[in-house]
């Protein structure tokens, strides 16, 4: 190897290192911020020796401001709407990449259309709609909502893996006379198990992470764990210990589950805009 | 049953949700836009055609918000390409901890944007003890009230979102450098062409694509950014960072003035959906030709 070759290397492993720190390290500062004292987080120079404490968290899951009931309002609000999602989701993904209806182009268009709407610009009506029927506050009104920009994207994410499953399949499964749900349910769903699997990881994902909603619509009685971290903020003073820990515990789900579907990750970001408005 | 209405009984339920929660909300925030709704004072609600449109003519801060959006969203989707672009190419050439750094970006793309906001606003912005003051402190740059200032703070925002979305950027474009067969850059080393010409008539026609859906959704998603704008400065100060999103949402459940607020984010909604239909349009013509 020549020293120029060499060099460049070194380069390159620089620039990716510098990269690794610089995404990988303000979440692992949280982590570590969240193991000091309050005092600890205000030294300066800051310190990476210390007394590592369990206090964060034994207040933020124990303490008078207990994030637990908030942990609970999202995985209630995030999973129950996942749930409604996948059984609208599934059998519409289907009927777009699978079958001949009227009108199906056109359906498949304004799908992708719902997906773009920006969400401050519906959270005026369902304010104002909730509210008339009782729905603010309410577990049901949040969980219907979040269909808005869960759906389409759950629709579109499917499409692409129903697309995937060979046609001979179900044809050799009507033959058999099994009936169109019977070869639905039992041929091609197990074909589109994997895309079924990361389908739910991304849309409990997106819930679970959503905040404009649930800082509007929610209240006392439902608040999910993306409003409670404003507990840690108050004009007075910020908990910064505190806050880190909170936030270690409301985003470990979604790293665990971003870990884990990572392989995934750029087919689910880029969805519905591969396909261009609309299949052709 | 025949095959239609097998078909139409699988997506119309899907259909009806839809309707019921994206296309009926718009018709009812159509509605409102030509009301006045002031919660604070409910005894002036009533109907007012186009007042709120009008009004928003003569109205600075509205005008000021929109020119907010433009340079927001044009500066992040264009950072996010670049510097996307140029690690993607970096990190091909990297033998070996490819994986490592696909999970180091994936960090930050599956963050809540509101918990974002909040790091950077505390452990990262913050003045004294944040980061990136520590840093400017070491090298001699002085202390900086990176949120509090109002030329600072616009910067700061779109760092913040710059951070959190351009490993998306990476990641897609990765994907498709990763792709391509290496057989094409080998008849091109033969023939003795230079890096920058490698780059200019080979690897970036091939990855167009891919860096056209990049632009397309970073710019819906910066159209429709909020959470980390609330989460840092809530839009301040001032309105040194209040965005069309924001402006809509603090006209409407801050002072409470919900007709003036529809209108507000009927705007934001028109211009999205122009954007968007702008958008697939030049895509579509550039495929076709």
């Amino acid at each position: 190897m020549t020293a120029a070759k060499r060099l460049r290397t070194f380069a390159l492993i620089g620039v990716a290192v510098l990269l690794l720190a610089v995404w990988a390290f303000p979440v692992l500062w949280a982590l570590l911020t969240s193991f000091k004292t309050e005092r600890d987080v205000l030294a300066y120079p800051p310190t990476i020796v210390f007394e590592p404490t369990l206090r964060n968290y034994r207040d933020v899951l124990f303490g008078s401001a207990s994030i637990l009931p908030n942990l609970l309002s999202s995985t209630i609000v995030a999973g129950v709407s996942t749930a409604l999602t996948l059984l609208f989701a599934v059998p519409a993904a289907y009927a777009l990449a699978r079958l001949e209806f009227p009108g199906r182009r056109a359906s498949g268009f304004y799908v992708l259309a719902t997906q773009m709407l920006p969400p401050v610009g519906l959270i005026i009506p369902y304010y104002l709609a909730l509210q008339k029927v009782g729905g603010l506050d309410t577990y049901w009104g949040l969980i219907v909502i979040y269909l808005t920009f869960s759906l389409p994207f759950a629709i579109w994410l499917l499409v692409s893996y129903f697309e995937d499953v060979p046609r001979e399949m179900e044809e050799a499964a009507l033959l058999d006379r099994a009936g169109r749900l019977r070869a639905l349910w039992y041929v091609i769903l197990p074909q589109v198990r994997g895309g079924i699997a990361v389908t739910t990881i991304f849309v409990f994902l997106n819930a679970w992470n959503e905040f404009l909603f649930a800082v509007v619509l929610g209240g006392n009685r439902v608040r999910p764990v993306t409003v409670a971290m404003f507990n840690f903020i108050s004009v007075e003073q910020t908990l910064w210990a505190k806050l880190a820990a909170g936030a270690m515990l409301a985003m470990a789900p979604v790293i665990l589950l971003g870990l884990l579907a990572q392989r995934h990750i750029v087919k689910g970001l880029t969805v519905g805009a591969v396909k261009g408005g609309g299949r052709t | 049953m025949t095959s239609r209405g097998f078909a139409l009984a699988l997506f119309l339920p899907a259909l009806f949700a839809l309707i019921l929660t994206t296309t009926a909300p718009l018709v009812y925030l159509a509605w409102t836009s030509a009301m006045r709704i002031e919660l604070a004072m409910p005894w002036l609600s009533g109907f007012a055609r186009f007042d709120n449109y009008v009004k928003m003519g003569g109205d600075p801060r509205f005008w000021h918000s929109l020119a907010l959006t433009a340079v927001y969203t044009a500066t992040t989707v264009v950072l996010q390409v670049a510097l996307g672009l140029s690690l993607a190419l970096l990190v091909l050439r990297i033998p070996r901890g490819q994986a490592l750094l696909r999970v180091a970006a994936i960090l930050p793309i599956v963050l809540a944007p509101v918990v974002v906001g909040l790091f950077w606003r505390t452990l990262v912005l913050s003045p004294d003890v944040g980061l990136v003051d520590v840093v400017t402190r070491a090298l001699g740059l002085g202390s900086h009230n990176w949120l509090g200032d109002p030329d600072l703070a616009l910067i700061s925002v779109i760092a913040i979102h710059t951070w959190q979305w351009t490993p998306f950027a990476f990641l897609v474009i990765l994907a498709s450098l990763s792709a391509l067969p290496p057989e094409v850059f080998e008849a091109a080393r033969i023939d003795r062409a230079s890096a920058w010409q490698r780059f200019r008539h080979i690897t970036l026609p091939l990855i167009r694509p891919a860096i056209v859906i990049v632009i397309i959704m970073r710019t819906m998603i910066a159209l429709s950014a909020f959470a980390a704008i609330f989460a840092a400065t809530g839009g301040g100060p001032g309105t040194a960072t209040e965005i069309l999103n924001l402006y809509a949402y603090r006209t409407s459940f801050s002072e409470f003035n919900l007709g003036y607020g529809a209108a507000l984010a009927m705007v934001l909604l028109a211009i999205t959906l122009a954007v968007s239909f702008v958008m697939f349009r030049v895509r579509r013509r550039k495929v076709a030709s």
